[in-house]
C-alpha cells in the first residue's frame, strides 16, 4: 500500500457517516440509504487498490462514487415504479417505531425537503453540507468552483422555499 | 422580507442542514454489519493475508497423531541465558575461563552482528526455575547425558517480531467473523457476541508468556458440523472453514481423542531457512497454535493464535555442539556421597523451536532448542525436557 494513502478502514469510519447522510437526503429514505450506502462502500473497498490520491482526495472519490451508486438507484427505481403500475403493490412493512423516532430528532423533515429539491440543487445542497469543498462539489458536478457555489446559493433559497410552504 | 432577514434565514437554514447532515447516521450496527459485509466478501485468504504478511508459511499438512502416550515430564531451561554459550556445561562445572571470554566480548559483538531488531530480549521463565511446574515431579534432580546426533548446518534463524494487537485490531478481527462488541473485560482487548457463539480476544501476555489469542465459546445454538463419515479432523476443518479461521501458517495436526471433548490441534511451524519448519511451543515445551474442540461433531470451543502481521531478521544462533553443552548444564550437581544414586536422563532429540518472548509494545518469535530424552519412574515414563535459547548470547540482552 502507499504510504499516503490510509488504510481503508480509517475511510470507512471516517466517511460512513457522512456518505449515510448524503445518500439519506437524495432518496428520503433509511432503508434506501443503507442500502445504496453499502453498495458505496462494497464498490469503494474493491476499487480502493486503484485510488490515487494525487489525483483527489478521499472524500471527493468516495462522493464520486456515491453519487454514481445514487444516479444507478434512481435508474433502477425508474424502472421499478414502471412495473409497478402494472402489478399489484406489495404491503410495506412498518418502520421500527424507535427507528422512526430516530429519525425524527435526526432531522428527518429537512433531509426529505432536501430530497425533494431538482436533482443538481439537492446533490450541491448534500454534497457541501457532507463536508466538500466547493471546488470538490464542482468537480463531482462538472462545473466550476464559483458555479457550484452559484447553485448551492439558489438551492438554499428554494430549500428555504420549501420549509416555509411546509411550516417547518 | 428584507435583504438583511432573508440572509439571516438562510444562515439559520444553513445551521440546520449542518446539523442535520452530522447527525443523519445509519442505525446502530449498521456500521459493524456493514465491515463484517465487506470482510466476507473478500476471499478467505487474502482477507488474512493482510493481517498474516510477515507470517505467511504455505501451508503444510502432516497427520501426526503421537505414536505413543507417555506422560510428560518437564524440565524447561529457558532463561539462562549466559548459560548457552558460556561453556557452563563443558565438563559439568561451573564457569570456565571460556565462559568470562565469551562474556567480555559480547557487546561488541552484539553491535557488530545484532539483527535488525538490535539485541532481542532473552527468553526468561515466568519463576526463573529449571522447572515447569513444581506438581509434577519435573523438580527431581537428574543427570542428564547426550547420546543424540544433533549437527545443525545452519548458523542463523529468523526472528519474528510483531506489535502488539491493539483494541482496534481485535475489533476489526471480530467483526469479519461477524461478531460485535459487548464489553472490554479485564485482561481482554474485547468480548464480542455473534449469533451462535461468544468471542474473546485477548493480547499478549507476559507471564507466563502466552501469544495473542482468541477464544470462541459456542453457544447452545451453535449447530453441529454435518458431514457423513468425516473425522473430527474433517469436522475441525470444515468448522474453520466455515468462520475463514483457517490457519495461515505451516501446521501440523493432532487428534486427542482420549477424552470428551476431542480436541484437534493445529500445531504451528516456523519456517528456518536451511534447516525446515520448526515448531512454535509454549514454556512447557507443548506445541501449540490452534486447538478446536468438538463434542460429538459439535464444536464446543475453538482457540488460536490472533492473526498479528509480523517482520523478521535473520540473528547469529549458537552452534549445535555449544546447545548440547548447554542442555547438559542442566544436570544435577554431583553429589559426593548420594543416599540413592541421581536417575539419568538420556537425551536423544533435539530440534529447533520457537519460543514467544513478551517484550511490551513489541514480542518476538524467537527461536530456541529444545532437547527431550525419556525417564523412568517408579514405572511411569516422562519425557524431560530441556529449552536453551539458540540465538547467540551477544545478540541478546541480558
Amino acid at each position: 500500500m502507499l504510504a499516503d494513502r490510509p488504510p481503508f478502514e480509517d475511510l470507512y469510519r471516517e466517511y460512513l457517516g457522512r456518505i449515510y447522510a448524503y445518500v439519506r437526503a437524495q432518496v428520503g429514505g433509511s432503508a434506501d440509504a443503507e442500502d445504496i450506502t453499502a453498495q458505496v462502500f462494497m464498490n469503494a473497498y474493491q476499487a480502493y487498490a486503484r485510488f490515487e490520491t494525487r489525483n483527489t482526495t478521499p472524500a471527493a472519490w468516495l462522493f464520486r462514487i456515491a453519487r454514481n451508486a445514487t444516479l444507478d438507484h434512481f435508474r433502477a427505481q425508474g424502472r421499478r415504479d414502471r412495473l409497478r403500475r402494472t402489478i399489484e403493490r406489495q404491503p410495506v412493512s412498518e418502520e421500527d417505531p424507535a427507528h422512526q423516532a430516530e429519525e425524527r430528532i435526526q432531522y428527518r423533515a429537512l433531509m426529505t425537503q432536501v430530497a425533494q429539491l431538482p436533482e443538481r440543487q439537492r446533490e450541491a445542497i448534500s454534497l457541501r453540507h457532507s463536508g466538500l469543498r466547493f471546488d470538490e462539489v464542482g468537480g463531482l458536478l462538472g462545473c466550476s468552483e464559483d458555479a457550484a457555489k452559484m447553485l448551492y446559493h439558489r438551492a438554499l433559497k428554494a430549500l428555504r422555499e420549501v420549509a416555509q410552504k411546509e411550516g417547518v | 422580507m428584507s435583504e438583511p432577514d432573508e440572509e439571516l434565514e438562510l444562515q439559520a437554514l444553513q445551521r440546520q442542514l449542518d446539523d442535520a447532515f452530522e447527525t443523519t447516521r445509519p442505525r446502530t450496527g449498521f456500521e459493524d454489519e456493514l465491515w463484517s459485509r465487506m470482510q466476507s466478501s473478500r476471499p478467505a485468504r487474502s482477507r488474512l493475508r493482510d493481517a498474516l504478511s510477515g507470517f505467511l508459511q504455505g501451508i503444510r499438512e502432516v497427520p501426526a497423531v503421537p505414536a505413543g502416550v507417555v506422560a510428560v515430564l518437564l524440565v524447561v531451561v529457558i532463561g539462562v541465558g549466559t548459560v548457552a554459550l558460556s561453556g557452563l556445561g563443558r565438563g559439568g562445572g561451573g564457569a570456565s575461563s571460556s565462559t568470562q571470554g565469551a562474556n567480555l566480548s559480547a557487546p561488541d559483538a552484539g553491535q557488530l552482528y545484532a539483527g535488525n531488531f538490535g539485541r532481542v530480549p532473552t527468553p526468561v521463565l515466568n519463576n526463573g526455575s529449571k522447572s515447569s511446574t513444581s506438581a509434577q515431579p519435573t523438580t527431581v534432580p537428574v543427570q542428564l547425558t547426550w547420546t543424540g546426533k544433533f549437527d545443525l548446518a545452519i548458523s542463523t534463524a529468523p526472528v519474528f517480531r510483531y506489535k502488539e494487537p491493539s483494541t482496534n485490531e481485535a475489533d476489526q478481527f471480530a467483526s469479519a467473523l461477524g461478531a460485535v462488541l459487548r464489553t472490554r473485560p479485564d485482561g481482554f482487548l474485547g468480548s464480542y457476541q455473534a449469533s451462535d457463539y461468544t468471542l474473546k480476544v485477548r493480547g499478549t501476555v507476559q507471564s507466563p508468556p502466552s501469544s495473542p489469542a482468541y477464544f470462541i465459546f459456542s453457544s447452545l445454538s451453535m449447530p453441529p458440523v454435518e458431514a457423513a463419515g468425516a473425522t473430527p479432523q474433517d469436522l475441525a476443518d470444515i468448522f474453520l472453514a466455515q468462520h475463514s479461521l483457517q490457519p495461515q501458517w505451516s501446521y501440523t495436526v493432532v487428534v486427542d481423542s482420549s477424552s470428551d471433548p476431542v480436541k484437534v490441534r493445529y500445531q504451528r511451524q516456523f519456517q528456518a531457512p536451511g534447516y525446515g519448519a520448526a515448531y512454535l511451543v509454549d514454556v512447557n515445551g507443548e506445541r501449540y497454535g490452534l486447538e478446536v474442540d468438538l463434542s460429538a461433531n459439535r464444536p464446543v470451543l475453538a482457540s488460536g493464535l490472533l492473526p498479528v502481521s509480523s517482520d523478521e531478521a535473520d540473528y547469529k544462533i549458537v552452534s549445535s555442539d555449544d546447545a548440547i553443552h548447554a542442555a547438559l548444564a542442566f544436570s544435577a550437581p554431583a553429589q559426593s556421597a548420594p543416599a540413592t544414586p541421581l536417575p539419568t536422563v538420556q537425551l536423544d532429540q533435539a530440534e529447533l523451536v520457537y519460543v514467544l518472548v513478551p517484550a511490551g509494545n513489541h514480542s518476538f518469535y524467537e527461536p530456541a532448542y529444545m532437547f527431550s530424552g525419556k525417564l523412568q519412574i517408579n514405572g511411569q515414563t516422562y519425557v524431560k525436557r530441556i529449552l536453551v535459547p539458540a540465538i547467540d548470547p551477544s545478540q541478546r540482552t541480558p
